[in-house]
Formats: structure tokens, sequence, C-alpha cells
């Protein structure tokens, strides 16, 4: 008997406390609403615009990441997929193009030489030039 | 195929999962936000209750929305109440300490006397309300005043358990989930609640 008092009060405390706390809930006045609305609509917009960024962010930071990690990956398969005499190893073909090297940069400096020589005899050329134009000079006999 | 599916479980793993599609994201924002809508009032208040101060109830009560949205909004909808009323209760015992901080910090300075959690209080609300109530409004309130004194003589822990389990309504297992604790302390947590307002309340009450 004395248990179900116990009981029956126990029920009668948290029916009448809950009522007492919804009915505080209803007569929230409008202006909180208002607030508790712009409050969710915030945090809805902030949630919205930061999964976006991390995402971005993830994407920023990784990207770069990848990127040399592809580039040292390439490296290493061209290094490992060249034969093995090539590396550091100086073959004839190589010393063949390097003479090659040599020769064009041989008739450079010839073709520079003869720039030169064109700049320092232009007198004589002029007058070549001259001289084949006028009229041919009596030939020399035999 | 192995070797696809070995890239794309490292994608997973370096890059978290891919977004939703824009469908799926907009049908879960809309969920959300009623979700929110229809548990915003009744956390505000009980956040309130806790914290004595309208402003700080609602900043702790945005900020569990924020959270929620941000970090498990991907999570079933049955885990999200729960899940709020765990980040509702952190926010709030955070406030608290803060608020505590700062008390004791405002106590050493010279000539600061004042309570500093009543320093934005609004003259006006302390005037004498002469608008005629109802007699049963005005019974209400103060039985409402009466309970909210007692809640706030509560140790936390049984105030938590007593609001999530009778004003919000969850049950044992999410009561436990939101406070973070087994299920027999949320009922023993609760029982004790109820022997402790029912001595502070009285009988008559």
């Amino acid at each position: 008997m004395k248990e179900q008092t116990a009981e029956s009060r126990q029920l009668a405390l948290e029916e009448r406390s809950r009522a007492l706390f919804h009915e505080s809930v209803d007569s929230l006045d409008m202006a909180l609403r208002s607030r508790l609305t712009q409050a969710r609509y915030a945090a809805l917009a902030a949630a919205d615009r930061s999964g976006r960024r991390g995402w971005l962010l993830r994407l920023s930071l990784w990207t770069p990441a990848a990127g040399v990690t592809a580039a040292a990956l390439l490296g290493i398969t061209l290094w490992f997929s060249a034969p093995l005499g090539h590396h550091g190893v100086m073959s004839a073909d190589s010393q063949s193009n390097f003479e090659d090297l040599d020769i064009v940069a041989s008739s450079d400096e010839g073709s520079g030489d003869a720039i030169e020589m064109l700049q320092d005899d232009i007198d004589f050329y002029d007058w070549a030039d001259k001289t084949a134009n006028s009229e041919p000079a009596a030939e020399e006999p035999v | 195929m192995p070797r696809f599916d070995t890239l794309n479980a490292a994608w997973m793993v370096w890059h978290g999962p891919a977004p939703a599609p824009e469908g799926t994201v907009l049908e879960q924002s809309r969920e959300l936000n009623t979700f929110l809508a229809e548990i915003e009032r009744r956390a505000f208040r009980m956040a309130q209750v806790a914290l004595r101060d309208a402003d700080d109830a609602l900043d702790a009560v945005q900020d569990a929305m924020l959270k929620l949205a941000r970090n498990y909004g991907s999570r079933p909808s049955a885990e999200w109440r729960p899940l709020f009323y765990r980040i509702l209760e952190n926010g709030i015992r955070d406030l608290q300490r803060r608020r505590s901080v700062r008390k004791r910090f405002m106590t050493w300075l010279p000539g600061s006397k004042e309570d500093p959690d009543n320093e934005a209080q609004d003259p006006l609300d302390n005037v004498a309300d002469t608008a005629p109530a109802a007699p049963d409004r005005l019974m209400q309130d103060q039985a409402m005043q009466k309970l909210e004194s007692s809640l706030r003589e509560l140790p936390a822990r049984q105030r938590e358990a007593f609001m999530l389990r009778n004003f919000e309504g969850l049950d044992v297992a999410e009561t436990a989930t939101a406070m973070g604790c087994s299920e027999g302390s949320v009922k023993t947590h609760y029982s004790r609640a109820v022997h402790s307002l029912r001595e502070q309340l009285g009988e008559v009450w």
C-alpha cells in the first residue's frame, strides 16, 4: 500500500512537471521563437558551407601531394625501365652525339668568322660588286 | 577489377566519402531542419533551466545545432535526438565551467563586486508586471518557477537524467547515449532526482 502511494506520487510528480514544462515551452514569446528559427537557419547554412569547404580543402591539400607522388613514381619507372648500361656510362652513341654537337658548334664558329671578315673588308666587296656590274675589261691575251 | 577496387579504396581513405548527390543532400537538409524545428524550443527551455540565461541558452542550442548538422548530419535520423542532447549537455557544461572561471576572476579584480552574470541584464526585467494575469496562469507560472529552482538545486547529472527522461521523453538507452554513461547510471540518477524533487517540492505541489 505504501509502495503504491509512493509510486503514484512519483507518477503525479512526473506528469505535473512534464505538463508545466510543455506549457512553458508553448508560451515562449514570438521574439524568442524567431531567434531560435534564425539560429537554426544559421547553423544549417554554416554546416552546409563548412561541409563543402571541408571537401574542397581536403582535395586542395591532397592534390599537390598526389601530383608529387605521381611525378616521383614516373621518374622511378623511367629510371628502372631504361637498360642498365645506360646509367652513368657513356656509350658509343652518346659519344657520336657529342661529336655532332662539336661539328655544329664549329660550323657556327666558322660562320661567325665569315661575318666578321665581311664586316672587315666591306670596301673590297663594294668595289668588287661595282666592277662586276661595269663593262667587262679586255681580256688579257693568252 | 581488384586493381580498380584497391584504387577506389585508397581514394576513399585519402579523401573520405565522396559528397552525396545534390538531391540526397537537399532531402537530408530538409529532414534535419524539420527535426531541429521540432526539438529547438524544448532544448532551449532545458538549456535555460540549466544556465539561467536566455542568451547563453540560445548560444548553446545554436552551437549544438551546428555541431549536429556538421558532424552527424549524414547519420540515420533516429540517432539525432540522443546525439543532439549529448552535444547540448556538453555545451551547457562548458558554458557553466567558463562562467564559474569568469566569476572567480572577476571577484579578484578590484571594484567588481557585481555579479558578472547580471551585467547585461535589462533593468526593465526587474519592473513588476502590472497587467492582470489570470489566476490559473499565475499559479502555473509560480509552480514552474518552483520546479525550475528545484531542478537547479539538483546535481547536474540528476537534472540531466530527469529532464531528458521526463521532459524530452527519451528512453533509458537514449538517455544513456545522451549522457555518455551506462543505463544503470541513468536509472540511479533519475531515481535520485525524483526523490529529491519530491522532497523539495513538498506534498502539495
